[in-house]
């Protein structure tokens, strides 16, 4: 009841301010536009397929061999799979400075520490927060994620939109891209739970991405390539992290010190 | 039914608030006053469970306030914090709201629309609080404070920005909830308030020093001035009081004899007798009690 209460009034505040939520949207259009400016647009407007690149076809061989599939086919596929990864977790970069400025925020403004008077708990304040922030980032995913497939079904070659309905891509959907959004979030929280100044928050939040920025390099160079079952089991621990996290924010979210030393 | 025990409360080497102990009893509201920096806030935070108590103890109801019982007391008591602390971009009635619901409030409409107007805040539920004024902020700040009908209330400041309409409904509200049997406790810096709506008044200034019913402070700093106000110049009858309280302190203030009677209760009505005697026109006769800002002045000043 509480949770969900608080939970309406992180969806209100934001609803109220809705520029909050641009560099999410900013975000997602660009890793809308990027890909498809790529594998769609350059080819085009220079008259020469991605198939006719050979380091580009021998690159995309990492995504498995699809002899179904043209030259120029195959490399869409490759760079639509690591855009997907991309388009995922871009987002979350967004919305960090959501997470980032929420505990920080109330206490700017005052509000803790009334709140902080209810029966109210941490874990239900700290749980709130994630939500609010969450949910926005995921909503507008998703809205990304049904405008990429379906430009993938309108202008790619044929056969890629097919066989990017893989395991791999629902492994990604529905575990990582969720999975380290959480996570993410929560360190971000953690962290807004612990320095007295918002852009600290953000500063220190925006470094969690980074080992899954490495990761997507890696795959873009072909030096690595997760597949379906690697992503399920990063996804998977992704969430255990998330769940340690929130049992640290809990135990490292100080009522005292951010009522009696912050200023 | 608030218990403070005992309480501490250091910050580093600094002691902000040193062995402090007093009750609340139900239907009873107790003032606190101390000048800037007398640790009134930290005392509020620690009855209030935000923060604990570097020894001590705090009991609400006969309840320990402790990590494990905090949540549950806290769900009784009614706290006003020095800042309205409200969100900005909700309205009046969504602020309510998220509150009657963190209480878990059964009727939570009807409790809202009670307390808007209550507070005369009837027609601005819609409104967002960025846009209110500070005197309608702290009605908006009170009666979220009070939303849950709490039985035990620490009011950091109540009328703060409130006219003097408002603030007479507030004290009025108050008196209400003391004859509900309410535990009040009001920190302020209105004297004036303080007088007139406490029934005690503690002085604090890192430690606790003094408490007690207004009058009863006043009187605890009576000069033992005997005030004797008379027609015309009083110097004319200074004489025949001296000669009446042989080997004490008269003098003239103003339109009146002052006298420091060692015995008052004994001396007064010698003293008037040899004044009408010396043919004195007798106004006024009265013990000089000091008011309550002397009383606070003087035991502030004097720990500093």
């Amino acid at each position: 009841m509480r949770l969900r209460t608080l939970i309406t009034k992180e969806f209100l505040d934001l609803s109220r301010n809705r520029a909050a939520l641009l560099p999410v949207v900013l975000v997602t259009i660009m890793s809308l536009v990027l890909p498809f400016g790529i594998a769609i647009l350059v080819p085009a407007l220079t008259g020469r397929g991605l198939g006719e690149d050979a380091d580009l076809v021998k690159v995309s061989g990492v995504a498995g061999i699809h002899y179904d599939l043209s030259a120029d086919a195959r490399v869409q596929l490759f760079l639509f799979q690591q855009f997907l990864m991309l388009f995922l977790l871009t987002p979350i970069t967004g919305a960090m400075a959501l997470a980032a400025h929420a505990i920080v925020g109330e206490k700017q403004a005052r509000t803790l520490e009334p709140l902080l008077a209810t029966p109210m708990t941490t874990y239900e304040l700290l749980t709130a927060k994630v939500i609010g922030a969450l949910a926005p980032t995921l909503a507008i995913s998703l809205a990304g994620l049904v405008i990429y497939f379906g430009g993938i079904l309108l202008f790619a070659a044929p056969g890629v939109a097919a066989s990017m309905a893989s395991a791999r891509t629902f492994a990604l959907i529905l575990l990582v891209a969720p999975a380290a959004a959480l996570v993410s979030l929560q360190a971000a929280i953690l962290i807004s739970s612990r320095v007295n100044d918002a852009r600290t928050a953000q500063q220190f939040g925006v470094l969690i991405i980074l080992p899954l920025t490495g990761i997507l390099v890696a795959q873009f160079t072909g030096t690595i390539w997760l597949s379906a079952w690697t992503l399920a089991i990063l996804g998977l621990g992704l969430f255990a992290l998330w769940i340690l996290l929130t049992v640290l924010s809990v135990a490292l979210f100080e009522r005292e010190s951010i009522l009696t030393r912050w200023r | 039914m608030i218990t403070a025990s005992a309480l501490s409360r250091r910050f580093g080497v600094r002691t902000v608030v040193k062995d402090v102990t007093f009750e609340v009893g139900r239907g009873e509201i107790v003032a606190l006053l101390g000048p800037n920096g007398a640790g009134k806030t930290t005392t509020m935070r620690m009855l209030a469970g935000l923060i604990a108590p570097t020894s001590g103890s705090v009991a609400i109801e006969g309840v320990q306030l402790t990590r494990a019982t905090g949540s549950a007391l806290r769900s009784r008591i009614g706290f006003l914090t020095e800042s309205p602390g409200l969100w900005d971009r909700l309205t009046v009635r969504e602020n309510l709201n998220i509150y009657a619901g963190l209480y878990g409030l059964a009727n939570a409409e009807r409790t809202i629309e009670r307390a808007l107007e209550t507070f005369e805040l009837r027609g601005r539920g819609d409104e967002r609080t960025a846009e209110l004024s500070k005197g309608t902020r702290q009605k908006v700040a009170l009666a979220r404070a009070l939303l849950h009908d709490p039985i035990v209330m620490l009011l950091d400041e109540p009328t703060s920005g409130l006219d003097p309409e408002v603030t007479r409904s507030v004290r009025q509200l108050l008196e209400e909830k003391r004859a509900a049997g309410c535990a009040i406790l009001v920190s302020t810096h209105n004297l004036d308030e303080a007088e007139r709506l406490a029934d005690r008044v503690a002085v604090l200034q890192e430690r606790l020093l003094a408490i007690d019913r207004p009058q009863a402070l006043r009187q605890r700093l009576t000069t033992g001035r005997l005030i004797v106000r008379v027609s015309g110049d009083p110097s004319r009858y200074l004489e025949a009081a001296r000669r009446s309280a042989q080997g004490v302190e008269v003098a003239v203030d103003g339109v009146a004899l002052a006298v420091r009677l060692p015995d008052p209760e004994q001396q007064t009505p010698m003293l008037v007798a040899a004044l009408v005697a010396a043919g004195a026109p007798i106004q006024e006769v009265r013990v000089e009690i000091p008011a309550l800002e002397d009383v606070y002045l003087h035991l502030t000043q004097n720990e500093q």
